[in-house]
């Protein structure tokens, strides 16, 4: 019995896989734009405008405070209203980009307040313009200290992608959904699902850690 | 070269300078000492601006430092800062961090800031140090590396916030003698140092700064043997007895 539903699920693998690649899609293209977006609003967070500051403050509070999927449904179900008419993918990928980009953001703008003012200082007397201090001097470190958490983040990211099978989109979820129902063997399913999320996120746990240990090395490499 | 004019400064209500007014000459180098709190620091970083002043005038170089119009960062480069907690950056080595703002900001050749970075870390006596990290140095050391970060802009004014405050007693004279050098080469300076000895051997004038007032300056000689007010005469005492 068992090695029939072995052989069934073996033989919907292509589907599994399409599945998998749907999930790549999904995060990675709202890993790559909630970076991008996540790193300008950390540095803005992080700034002195008495505009931005607060206003990036409140919007990355209000996404945290409210579930994914209830994010996602308001963007997918919601805009329509307003006449916004979006696929489910481009849904999935607006929520999830947006919810990377405040997660982001916070690691940044922490990452950025952790290097001492004296280093801003020192770099601004010496002439360096604004955006060449927070190039040269005050992000470079302050990398150093996001670098760990961001990947850390990513994973946590790519799971929560999961949500988006809620709207529609195949995604591994979605296609463990359908499965199951033609092979009534949920562990056997899911399991399956499961371990296809761990094979993306176990590397990134690893390079976390990694980075985890080089950051505790300080900064003592010598190069001659 | 700099001169404050009636300057006031405060930090929300805390009046930090009391209408400072006061020329330093190029070539000059200046002490000033003061109790902690007095506003020394607050002093000296007016001049490139990292604190902004909020009434009077200040004039560097010909630029009008109290204009918020006033483009700060060409100023800046023409002014050396040393502070007390050295401030080098950790992720780069010696040479990196002497010849960042030269390549960046003066858009010099890497190859020719390196050939400079290396002449003035040679100069500080740092030439076998070139692409150590600031961590792997010792205070002393940093805080010589610093003061080449400076010296690498070919500035106008160099200014010393305490530089020798934070360093183990054994490794202040180092740091002193890269300043004197400095001093007899000309350099227009104000140190914020309570090391009388270097007033006394390397300054033109000394003054003495208490509650944001600047209360007494002259040469050194007249500033040690006849301090005018009773508060200077007061804060020496104390100083030169520990
Ligand atoms: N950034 C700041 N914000 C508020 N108060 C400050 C700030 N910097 C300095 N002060 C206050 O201004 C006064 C003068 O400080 P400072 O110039 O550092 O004195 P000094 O260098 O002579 O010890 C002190 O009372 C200090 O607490
Ligand atoms: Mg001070």
């Amino acid at each position: 019995m068992w090695l029939f539903y072995i052989e069934q699920l073996l033989g919907s693998l292509p589907f599994f896989l399409k599945g998998l690649w749907m999930t790549i899609a999904v995060s990675g293209l709202s890993l790559l734009a909630g970076t991008l977006v996540g790193f300008l609003w950390g540095i803005l967070r992080a700034s002195r405008s008495r505009l931005l500051k607060p206003l990036i403050g409140a919007w990355v509070d209000l996404v945290r405070g409210t579930p994914f999927l209830v994010q996602v449904f308001i963007i997918f179900f919601i805009l329509p209203e307003f006449g916004i008419h979006l696929e489910a993918f481009a849904a999935a990928v607006i929520a999830l980009t947006n919810l990377a980009a405040c997660f982001i953001c916070e690691i940044v703008a922490a990452g950025i307040e952790s290097v001492p003012p004296g280093q801003r200082e020192a770099a601004a007397s010496t002439g360096l313009s604004g955006l060449q201090q927070l190039r040269y001097v005050i992000l470079p470190q302050a990398l150093r200290v996001s670098l760990p958490p961001l990947v850390g983040q990513y994973v946590l990211l790519i799971k929560d992608s999961s949500v988006v099978s809620a709207i529609g989109v195949v995604d591994v979820t979605r296609v463990g959904w359908l499965t199951v129902q033609r092979v009534p063997q949920g562990l056997l399913v899911f399991g399956l699902v499961a371990l296809l999320y761990f094979i993306i996120c176990y590397p990134l746990i690893r390079l976390s850690n990694r980075l985890e240990n080089r950051m505790s090395a300080g900064y003592t490499r010598s190069r001659d | 070269m700099i001169e404050f004019k009636e300057v006031h400064k405060w930090f929300g209500e805390l009046h930090v300078l009391k209408g400072i007014t006061l020329k330093v000459a190029p070539a000059e180098v200046l002490v000033v000492c003061g109790p902690s709190g007095s506003g020394k620091s607050t002093l000296i970083r007016c001049i490139n601006r990292l604190e902004p002043i909020q009434k009077g005038e200040l004039i560097v170089d010909g630029m009008r430092v109290h204009e918020s119009k006033t483009h700060m960062t060409k100023l800046r480069a023409e002014i050396g800062f040393v502070f007390q907690q050295f401030n080098l950056y950790p992720h780069m080595t010696a040479l990196q961090n002497v010849t960042l703002a030269p390549i960046k900001v003066r858009r010099i050749a890497r190859k020719q800031a390196e050939e400079e970075g290396r002449r003035v870390l040679a100069k500080v006596g740092l030439g076998d140090k070139l692409h150590q990290y600031p961590a792997q140095l010792s205070g002393g050391q940093q805080q010589r590396v610093a003061i080449a970060r400076g010296l690498c802009m070919k500035p106008k004014i160099m200014l010393f916030d305490e530089p020798t405050s934070a360093l183990d007693p054994e490794m202040i004279n180092e740091v002193l003698e890269v300043m004197r050098n400095l001093a007899r080469e000309g350099m227009t300076m104000i140190v914020v140092t309570h090391e009388m000895g270097f007033a006394r051997e390397v300054s033109h004038r000394v003054a003495f700064m208490d509650f944001g007032e600047l209360i007494e300056i002259a040469p050194p000689e007249e500033f040690f043997a006849r301090p005018r007010s009773e508060r200077t005469r007061l804060f020496l005492s104390k100083i030169l007895t520990h």
